[in-house]
Formats: C-alpha cells, structure tokens, sequence
C-alpha cells in the first residue's frame, strides 16, 4: 500500500448527501425523504447524511427535469459543492425528460449541464433503487479522493 | 398491555430494516410495475404500445430482419399504459425494480425484441412473424389453425379466415 493509499483511506469519511430539486414535482423528493429517514430503508447506514448546505456536501442528488427558470441557480449551488463530487439523477425527468421530453421549458437531459454519474431511473424510483444509486456513487466517490 | 403486545412482536420479529445494499433485497411486491420486458412471440405488432406510451419511450423500427422493438427505461415512467393496452400482454411489466447504473451504461438499459420477416408459404410475399389478430373470430381457432396461419402474409391470412367463413 502506497503513501497516496493510505491518504486516500483516511480521507474517506461519511460522504454526504445534497439534494437539489430542479423543478421536480416532488414524487422523487419524497422517495429521497423516504430513502433517509424511514427506519426500513435508512440510507443513513451508508454513513451519510442529508445537509442543508452545498459546502457540506460530497453526494448531490438532483431531481426534477431542470427547468429553464431553475437553470441559473442549479448551476450556482452545484459549483458551490466542493470537489471532489459525485452527482446522481434520481428519476427519468433528469436523465432523459421522461413525459416532459419535448417541452419548451426544461433542459433536460441534465448531462447537458451536469457531469452526471449515476443514473436512478423511475418515476418515481423506489427506495431500494435510491439506495442502489447512493451505494454506487459511493464507491465512484471513493476513488475519485 | 397494548405496548407489551408490540414489545414481543418487535421482539420476535427483528430489525424492520431492509438490509439491502449489504444483502440481497427483500422481494419486490408481484404487482410492482418495475422494467418492461416484451415477448416477440405473441406480439401482434399492433404497435398501440408505442402509441399509448406517454414518455415515448418505445419505439417500433423497421430493419432488414424485421420489426425491432425497443423500450428504453431511462425515460419509461413505469406507468403501465403498455400493458394494459396490450391486446395478447406481449409487452408486460416485471417487478424487477435494479436498474440504476452509472452513466456510462445510459444508452444501454434497454429492452429490445425482434419480429422477424417471413416469406409467405402460400403467396411468397412479405409478411412479419406476428401473432395472428384473431381474438374476435368466432368459433376461436384451434392451435392448428393458428400455425397455419403464422407463417402467413396478412393478405393470405384475410382469405384463410374469410375461406373458414362464419358458422352457419
């Protein structure tokens, strides 16, 4: 094990999670909510936690297919979570526009804007699914320390 | 005594907690509308799915081997319109609920099927593999009438159901 490895290992500590809504018509957003804080899927035991502020934050999930009036302050919050950063989509709407696809008022698919590198598609996802999405960011959080 | 009644089951039961990044998950509920699989052998190619789909998120092609089918979950929104709509449920949805991925894999959490052409065994022309449109035919087909009339061009098909003729 090198130096750099053993930095790498005590660097890690519980990554933390922010949660941007992007115009998300809340179902994603209660799934998140569902995700952190009901006992039976507590994404908590992953060691992390919700934060209210973007500093914080090492994992950010971002919902909703980003509307263009929702454009500007997205990308002012998601410059301010200091690298490195994981982003994940939870949701179709962020990752393809899902059934607002062709409307005239978001910017979906967020990989337009975002470096997007965890995909949770459902409408909304389960739990479980977030879970799964959070878990991978993890892991992708991880070496990139 | 209500909280004694709860104590033993809590008790009994264990931890409520799914513990599913670490172990295998809970079973899914059956009727959970999760991924969308499609069974090229009893589609019709109606191509209602497709129309019905809010998202768009399948699509009918035609390639040189036949009708391609293809549902990409990134932008399916699970309702379910597909299914229901379906006339032989050839298109269903599964409760299998895994699909988050890394982006790398966006453009590949996909479903796709295959209808394959045919050259018709009465007339030679084109024709798709599809299951034939007879739910409405009185007396129903028996399962040797029915694979007769697969291997058949829809032209073809329409005269081997007008050659049965309605019963007297």
């Amino acid at each position: 094990m090198t130096v750099l490895d053993r930095l790498k290992d005590l660097a890690a500590r519980s990554p933390w999670i922010y949660r941007i809504n992007s115009g998300s018509c809340n179902g994603c957003d209660v799934e998140c909510a569902t995700t952190a804080l009901i006992p039976r899927y507590d994404v908590e035991r992953l060691g992390c936690q919700y934060c209210g502020s973007p500093r914080h934050a090492d994992i950010v999930l971002i919902t909703g297919p980003l509307t263009i009036h929702v454009l500007g302050p997205a990308q002012r919050v998601f410059a301010e979570i200091p690298d490195p950063k994981v982003t994940v989509a939870i949701g179709v709407c962020p990752i393809s526009g899902g059934i607002f696809r062709e409307s005239y008022s978001i910017c979906a698919p967020i990989d337009k804007y975002f470096p997007v590198d965890v995909n949770v598609p459902g409408c909304p996802p389960r739990p479980q699914a977030i879970l799964e999405g959070v878990a991978k960011a993890i892991a992708i959080w991880r070496e990139r320390l | 005594m209500n909280f004694l009644t709860l104590f033993v089951r809590n008790l009994r039961h264990g931890p409520y907690t799914d513990p599913f990044p670490f172990a295998p998950p809970a079973p899914a509920p059956k009727r959970l509308r999760g991924r969308i699989a499609f069974d090229a052998a009893i589609c019709e190619g109606c191509l209602l799915c497709e129309k019905v789909c809010p998202s768009g998120a399948i699509r009918f092609s035609r390639t040189r081997d036949g009708l391609a089918f293809d549902c990409w979950h990134d932008t399916c929104v699970f309702c379910g319109s597909c299914e229901f709509y379906c006339p032989t449920r050839a298109v269903y949805t599964t409760n299998e609920w895994r699909l988050a991925h890394v982006e790398a894999e966006k453009f590949t959490v996909a479903e796709h099927g295959l209808i394959p052409n045919i050259v018709c065994l009465d007339c030679g022309g084109k024709g798709l593999d599809t299951a034939p449109n007879v739910s409405k035919v009185r007396p129903p087909l028996s399962a040797d009438e029915l694979a007769q009339l697969r291997g058949r061009c829809p032209k073809c098909r329409n005269k081997f159901l007008r050659a049965r003729g309605k019963p007297s």
